[in-house]
This record gives structure tokens, sequence and C-alpha cells, in this order.
């Protein structure tokens, strides 16, 4: 069944904003989804990679390798040996990631049952594997094994997968939109993991009466006849699409000169955060704002609202940290910037 | 991107250098705060070195057969005879091995690579092989403190360390950040850079042979080892080879105390111990100040005397003649009133460690290691010992030498002689209770004030280690549990803000709340571990019973030692700094077969724990 169209989902600007900039520059890291059940959070993500078009991936890959990128083991020797990869059109896919998961599910292991039928070694790939170029998945996050979210931010900020266990050795790519969600009452995350994940919104349920109704109805019509529902929202949904291709496209053209790079400085400086990756963050998603913005360079308002998006999780470097005047600060500071 | 290009930093880049002139070096350890580009240096370290060196890097993933090499499944059942298969150590024999959050890895592999390393040599007595094989190789590592520690005792294992900071000059942060868009910067200027490095690189590998070291030299070096309270040798060999480097990399055919200066904090950063030092400096003016004072405290000897005290629970302010130097403070503690004390500074605490037992249990936490009962948790290694998880790789390999004699076809067989199972570990959180004395004689000389900083800094160390924690406060004359059992740090913290000082010290009402709280959360949950954590200046005046309170104490305290899984600490908050110290924390130490500690020593000794002390403090 079709998942409910991205551009019929009301409100949650916030989360959206944040999910398409990591689909126009996956480098940006991930996104951080808190908030309580029921608002969107996953259905959003299943709607955008529906949105997305087909992807070039080798055949039978189940790595999903893009054939003029990074490959894994497997393909690099098919095209040592048959000096071309067999190509085929595949969609974005959600893979979950569920919260018992064991260790060798995740990284990939020993197929046992090749073992003992053949007596031959293979790779059997885990969820690591089926994630590469598609979106991951982690409902609340914060419920993770210890260890399990270690090796799952490990590859996430290496792109690559590398298993050293069980006899096997084995490298592939593991590039992936990891959006994670979590309800911080139940728990919180570390603050050197939060700081994993690129982005980071807050996610409320819907207030005012009439959107609520709006939802409702939408909703309703979808459960209806999903298909005539789609056929109405269909060119809305293709503009959206188009929109993100072109900015996917220009993205690399977008100038970014020293005066940009200084303001953001001047934020993370007088926030006094962590290391140089809210720096990072802040520049890639403005830079992605700006191509999705359809302008050439960036500008104030950009470098404002992907510092929105980028600080906020970063602000806590404590467990204990009261972080209510250092979220006021980063407000005044970012407001600021527009006088 | 470019080593060469690579943004400030230098002291790491020439840690790196000097470990590629020459593997004696003994391998760096990166240590610093999230994102601020340990890794990425450590990636680029490949650009200096020869092309067809070895780069490997170990994933959090590993286990020991990979990491040291076993049977080799394939070979093995095809030939019927047992075929070695290269490990991670092997494959890196020559080249670099890259450890990235080595404090995440189990401290069992952390210490076979090590160990490997230093022996110069890998010798497998695993699955039927019995083999050797040298290793050589540049260990690189890199680990975020605030995640967790290393143990000394593998730290010091390591040539060189390297503190990070991220760079602060809003300058070269602008360049840092353009380090991550390569279209942004195209610079030819730096791979000519790098080349040029390889090839000094290179040179300084053939100088190093006959570099002179004379006597002179040495004598330095180990002065210079035993000023800075160097414990064990390590450090003095680590400096020579480090010194030896740096010359021939200069380009010097003799190595001087110049050199040593330079390498000096790259080599022994990590061996110092603030703490040995401060007490030296401390015990020097200790002296000085006893010298002068002894005429006015010849009997101090009696009033020291612990049992005079608790034999006297209605003197409330006991001290108040002894802190002769803070009139302020001894009034403070007499009147009744109650008061709320801030928290002071908080520090990162030393490393704690409690026997590890042997019982299987299901544990989440990251304190002490168990053996894991359950599924989950890190597959180690295979062992022989049947339990329900069966370890099918290792079973597999142990059957492989004999498919040929078994006539094996198509499957494989499996015989019961052949299985294996899976060792797991897991960290094990304890529970935490925090006894801690509310009474009056705790706000003298706003002494809580430090307390409160010590306990929410023992209380961060708890969620590093996902303890669940509990709060038991004694003052006036009972003990009351104001926290029960929870893995929230942040309320215990809210709690141990709101604790008021003032009043009586019920001392052994507050031991006996601990113990019952055991003795419940035992009954549900049989294989908790405890950590009581007795925070008090131990001048209890305050009895539950018609005892004396000095039995009182004893009586309870034998209650509490036959705990099960039970470990005590005591934090003495006594100021041993005052003319009269009564150490009486430290008798019910004693008695609790407790580990003892004052505010003052329960602060990490190891500067890789404290990233935030800056460098040019400290040499």
């Amino acid at each position: 069944m079709r998942p409910f169209p991205f551009t019929a989902i009301v409100g949650q600007e916030e989360m959206k904003l944040a999910l398409v900039l990591n689909v126009i520059d996956p480098s940006i890291g991930g996104l951080l989804i808190m908030g309580e059940k029921g608002t969107a959070k996953s259905t959003a993500v299943r709607a955008l990679a529906d949105l997305l078009p087909e992807m070039e991936v080798v055949k039978d890959c189940p790595f999903n390798c893009d054939p003029g990128g990074f490959l894994c083991n497997q393909c690099r020797e098919v095209l040592g040996s048959e000096e071309h990869l067999h190509r085929e059109r595949k969609k974005m896919r959600v893979v979950e990631l569920p919260l018992g998961v064991t260790e060798d599910r995740l990284v990939g292991t020993l197929d046992i049952e090749h073992a003992l039928k053949k007596g031959e070694k293979r790779f059997e790939p885990g969820i690591l594997a089926s994630a590469n170029r598609n979106f991951l998945y982690v409902d609340e996050v914060n419920l993770l094994e210890d260890h399990i979210v270690d090796l799952l931010l490990d590859s996430a900020a290496m792109g690559v997968n590398t298993v050293e266990r069980e006899g096997i050795s084995f490298t592939h790519p593991a590039k992936f939109i990891l959006v994670g969600t979590m309800n911080p009452e139940e728990g919180d995350l570390r603050p050197q993991l939060l700081d994993r994940f690129g982005l980071c919104v807050r996610v409320v349920s819907i207030q005012d009466k009439g959107e609520r109704m709006e939802i409702l109805r939408r909703r309703a019509a979808f459960d209806a006849d999903p298909e005539d529902f789609l056929m109405a929202r269909s060119s809305e949904q293709r503009d959206l699409a188009g929109k993100i291709i072109r900015a996917k496209d220009r993205l690399n053209s977008i100038r970014i000169t020293d005066d940009i790079l200084g303001k953001i400085v001047d934020i993370t400086c007088s926030l006094n955060l962590d290391g140089h990756r809210p720096d990072i963050v802040i520049m890639k998603s403005a830079r992605a704002l700006s191509a999705f913005r359809e302008k050439d360079t960036i500008e104030q308002d950009d470098i404002r609202d992907a510092a929105a998006l980028s600080l906020s999780h970063r602000l806590k470097r404590l467990p204990f940290d009261d972080i209510g005047s250092e979220s006021k600060k980063m407000q005044s500071i970012l407001w600021g910037m527009q006088a | 991107m470019t080593f060469s290009g690579f943004v400030g930093h230098e002291d790491a880049k020439l840690a790196l250098i000097l470990n590629a002139i020459d593997f004696n070096c003994g391998g760096v350890l990166f240590v610093g705060e999230k994102g601020s580009g340990k890794t990425t240096l450590a990636r680029l370290f490949r650009n200096l070195l020869p092309e067809q060196t070895p780069f490997v890097e170990i994933p959090l993933n590993v286990t020991e057969d990979v990491l040291l090499g076993g049977i080799d499944l394939e070979g093995t059942i095809r030939s019927g005879r047992k075929v070695f298969q290269r490990g991670i150590l092997d494959r890196a024999h020559g080249g670099v091995i890259y450890i990235d959050d080595i404090n995440l890895l189990s401290p069992e592999l952390i210490a076979l690579i090590l160990e490997a390393q230093g022996r110069g040599e890998n010798i497998i007595e695993r699955e039927g092989l019995a083999l050797k094989h040298p290793v050589r190789f540049i260990l690189v590592a890199s680990m975020n403190p605030e995640e967790g520690a290393l143990s000394p005792h593998l730290l010091d294992r390591f040539g060189m360390c390297v503190l990070w900071e991220s760079i602060k000059k809003p300058a070269l942060r602008i360049e840092v950040m353009k380090e991550a868009v390569p279209e942004l910067i195209m610079n030819d200027e730096d791979e000519a850079q790098d080349e040029k490095l390889r090839q000094q690189t290179a040179r300084s590998l053939l100088v190093l042979k006959n570099m002179k070291i004379p006597e002179g030299v040495k004598e330095y070096i180990t002065a210079k080892c035993m000023e800075n309270c160097i414990s064990g040798h390590r450090g003095d060999l680590f400096l020579l080879y480090a010194s030896r480097a740096y010359a021939a990399f200069c380009g010097c055919e003799e190595v001087t105390e110049k050199h040593v200066d330079e390498v000096l904090p790259l080599v022994l950063t990590h061996r110092k111990r603030i703490l040995k030092q401060m007490e030296k400096q401390q015990r020097e003016q200790k002296e000085e100040k006893q010298q002068s004072k002894q005429d006015e405290h010849t009997d101090r000897q009696k009033q020291s005397n612990p049992q005079s005290e608790k034999t006297n629970p209605e003197k409330p302010h006991h001290d108040s003649n002894l802190e002769m130097d803070n009139p302020d403070a001894s009034l403070k503690e007499s009147t009744p009133q109650e008061e709320v004390f801030p928290l002071g500074n908080t520090f990162k605490t030393r490393h704690f460690v409690f026997r590890k037992d042997r019982l299987n249990r299901i544990a989440s936490g990251r304190r002490t290691k168990t053996k894991s009962k359950d599924k989950g948790g890190r597959y180690v290694k295979s062992i022989l010992q049947p339990r329900k998880d069966i370890a099918i790789d290792a079973t597999i390999r142990a059957a492989a030498p004999f498919q040929k004699i078994r006539g094996r076809e198509e499957m494989l067989l499996i015989h019961d002689e052949d299985l294996r199972f899976k060792q797991r570990e897991k960290k094990m959180g304890h529970l935490a209770i925090f006894v801690v004395d509310g009474s009056g004689s705790m706000g003298a000389q706003g002494r809580m004030v430090e307390t409160k900083g010590a306990i929410q800094s023992l209380l961060m160390d708890c969620y590093q280690k996902r303890d669940m924690v509990s709060m038991i406060v004694f003052r006036k004359e009972k003990a009351e549990v104001v926290l029960s059992p929870t893995s929230s740090v942040e309320n215990a913290s809210k709690r141990l803000r709101e604790i008021p000082v003032g009043g009586k010290t019920p001392l052994t009402a507050g031991l006996l709340e601990a113990y019952k709280l055991i003795k419940r959360v035992m009954f549900k949950a049989p294989e908790t571990r405890f950590l009581v954590m007795l925070i008090t200046d131990g001048r209890a005046n305050h009895s539950i019973s018609k005892a004396p309170i000095g039995e009182e104490i004893e009586k309870v305290s034998q209650l509490l030692r036959g705990l099960r899984f039970t470990d005590f600490i005591v934090v003495d908050t006594e100021n041993k700094k005052g003319f009269i110290k009564t150490d009486l924390a430290l008798q019910i130490a004693s008695q609790l077969g407790a580990d003892y500690y004052t505010i003052e020593n329960i602060r990490s000794e190891f500067l890789t724990e404290l990233v935030l002390i800056k460098r040019k403090e400290l040499f």
C-alpha cells in the first residue's frame, strides 16, 4: 500500500524541512525528532521516501551499491572479473531498526546456513547493509542498548560498515539518513550521542482546532480511497520532488564566502559549543536550505534557520546542565542577526 | 584533505610523524571532546606512509578470533587439516592499527592488542592451533573521556598521548569548516607539502640507527621523569625513543636536551599523576605550617580520640574551639537554624574498581564487568562451557578439521564435542546509594558547598556508568530516603540541591536506612550490585538506641558488611587542613571495610580524564 502523501501532512513544518534538507545533502548527518507519540513522525519519513524518484543501484546487490560510487567487496569483485555491473532502478526505502536488535543482525555476520550446508564462508548482510542509501528509522533511540547505539553511530559517522567478527572480514558502504525519535520523558540520550545527529527538531501535537480538523478530514479521505487521494495530490507531489532534485543538483554551485563562514563561527563561539561538528552542520544545512530556496548564495536567513535546526540538541553539554539560559541566548543571537 | 592541510593540532601531527619514524615510540592516543577532528587526523596519517603500508581499523564489533586469527573454515574443511586464517594483528604487520573510541571496546580485547604490540609477536593458542608470528604496528587510538575512562594500566602502554581541544580562534574555525567541503578548496600546495613530509620521514628513518644519545641526555630524561612523578619505567624508555625520533626528524646527529623538552608533553601527559604531585606540594607546605604551630596544639592527640566524641553526643560543636582561624564558621555551626547550600564545583572523579563477580546475570550499565546471562551484550569470544547460546561460527571451525575423516558429502557433520558457546560481556551498573550527612557540622566553613560539588561529581560518574541512584539524608533525629532508586540522575541532582543542613547527626540511622533499602531491593532484584557511598564528617552525635554511639555504629556496620554484592565508599568531608582532625570517618570506613576517600582525593588523578585542564598549566 502506498503511504500517505508528504504534501498532505498538516503542520510540523520544521520536521518536514529538516527531512528534506537531509535528502538534499545526506552528509548533514540525520535527524533526531523529539516529541510525543502520534505526531506524524514515521508517516513523514515514509511519505518522503515515497515522494522521491527511483535511484540507480547495482542489480541484486544486497547493499544497493551506487554503480558510480563506493562499491562493496562483492561488487568490486564482479567489476574486476566482468568489467561491468548490471544496473536497476529502485525506490528509496525506510529501513527500521527494532529495539531488540542484536549486534550480529545490525552489522551482519557469518551466513550460518551456507556454512553448514556447503562448508563455505559467506557474509550475511545485516540491517546496516539494507540501510545503505536509504532511511534508517530508529524509533525510541534512547531506549536502544548502549553497545548497539555505539555501533550504529560508528558506521553512521563513517558511512562504511567494517565487520571483523566470527571469522568474517567484510566492508561495505553504509550511507544512510539516520532518523531517530525519542520521547525525552522516557530517558535521555548521552550528549555525545546527541551530537552525532546532524539536526534536531521538537514536535508537539497541533493545538489549533482548525488544523486538527483538517488532519482528520485528510486522513479519512485517504483511508476511504487512497488512489483517489493520491491522484488529487499528484501535481503537488511532483512539484516538491522536482524542487528537491533541483536543489540536490545545484548544491555544489552554491557560493560560500568567508563572510558567511564568519557569521557561523560567531554563533558557535558565543554559545561555547564543543567541537567543530556544529559549525560544519550549520554550514551544510544552510547550503542545502539556500539550494532549496533556489538561491545562488547563502544568506543571513539561511544561516539563522539552519542554526535553529542544528543547535538545540548541542547546547546541553552535561546531563545536568540547565539549558534554559543557553537556549534563550541562542534565540537572542539568532534573532539579533535579522536586525 | 591532506595531512599538512589539517588545521592546527601540531602536537598530534608531530606524535604521528615520530611514530612513523620509529615503531618503538609506542603509538599514540588522542583524547578529546566530541567532533574535534581526532578521527579525521588519524585517517590522514595514511598520507605520510609509503603506499603499500597496511592501515587497519578495528571496529567496535570485533571478536577475538578475527583479532588474533584462527581456523580458516573453508581451507580447513577442504584439506582436512588445520589451515590458519590471518587475523587483524597479522594483517596490520608493518603498518598501522587505528581504533576509534577505544574506551568503548572491551578491555579484554584492548589488553590483547597492547600485549601483542609490547611483545612484538602474536602467540596463538586457540582452536587447536599453536603458532606465533611477529607483529609490529603503530597503534593509533582515540577516545572521548566523557564516555568513560581507559584504565591507567592500559593507558600506560601508549607511548604518547595528546589532549585535544577544538580550535577556538574564529579564523581557524573557518578554515576547519572549509576542509569539510572539499569543493571549496583545491590546494596543490598541501599535496606537495605531504610529499615533502613523507620524504623527510623516510630520510629520518635512515639516520635513526646512527643517532648518538649522550649519557647526559639519558640522565636528563630520568631526572625529568622523576620530577614529574611518573610511575614505572615505561615513561623513561618512551621518552628516550621519542627524543631520538625527534632528533632524527630535525636532521640532527645527536639527541639534545632541547629535543627531550620538545617531546616531553607527548610522552608524559598521561603518566603524570596530578594527585601525587599535589600531595607532595601539600606535604611540604604542611610540614612548614606544622613547625610553626606545633606549640599551640600539644593536646591534639587527646582531642582527636574518636571515642571521646562518640560518648559525648550532646556536644554539638565539639570543634568550635579548634577551628580558630575561622570563628565565623563555628558560630554558624552552633546556630540551630537550617541552611541550604548551593552546589560547589564539580570535577571528574577517580576510577573506582570493584571485584568482578562470577555470577551470570541479566545486566545493563557500564560500571563493573559481568558475564551476561541473557543473549544481549557483546559476543567477545567462544568458550567450551555449555550454556544456551551456541557460538555457531566457532562450532563450525571446531568441526572443520574432521569433515574429511567423518566422510562429509554435503552438510557439515557436527558432533557434540564440536559445540562451542558464546561468551558475551556486558557492563553492569550498580545501585548507588548516597547516604548523605545533613547535620549542622557539615555546614561549617561552607563545607557543604564543596561536599555537594563532590556528590554532584559522583553522580556524573554514575551517569556515565549507567548506575541507578538513590539518596538517603540523615539529620536531626532521623534518616530519610529522599530519592527512591531511579535511573534519573537528573532527579538525584535536583534532590541534592534541596538538601538542607542543620541539626544533630544520627549516623546510625542513616546506615540502617541504607541497610533496609538494600534488603528491599534485593528481595525484588536479587542480582543487583550495590554501592553505598557514605558522605559524612563522621561526627555522629545522636543515637537511635540506648547503646553508646560507637557500639551502635559497630553493630550496623556488621550488618551491612554481611550483605552480598555490596561495596562501600566513605567520603570524608572533614576539613583536613584544620588544626585538629578527628578522622572519625576513617574509623567508620574501616568498620565497614570501605574504600576511604577525602573530598580532595576522590578527584581523578589522571590527566586524560581531565581534558579541560589546559596543558600549559602542567608543564
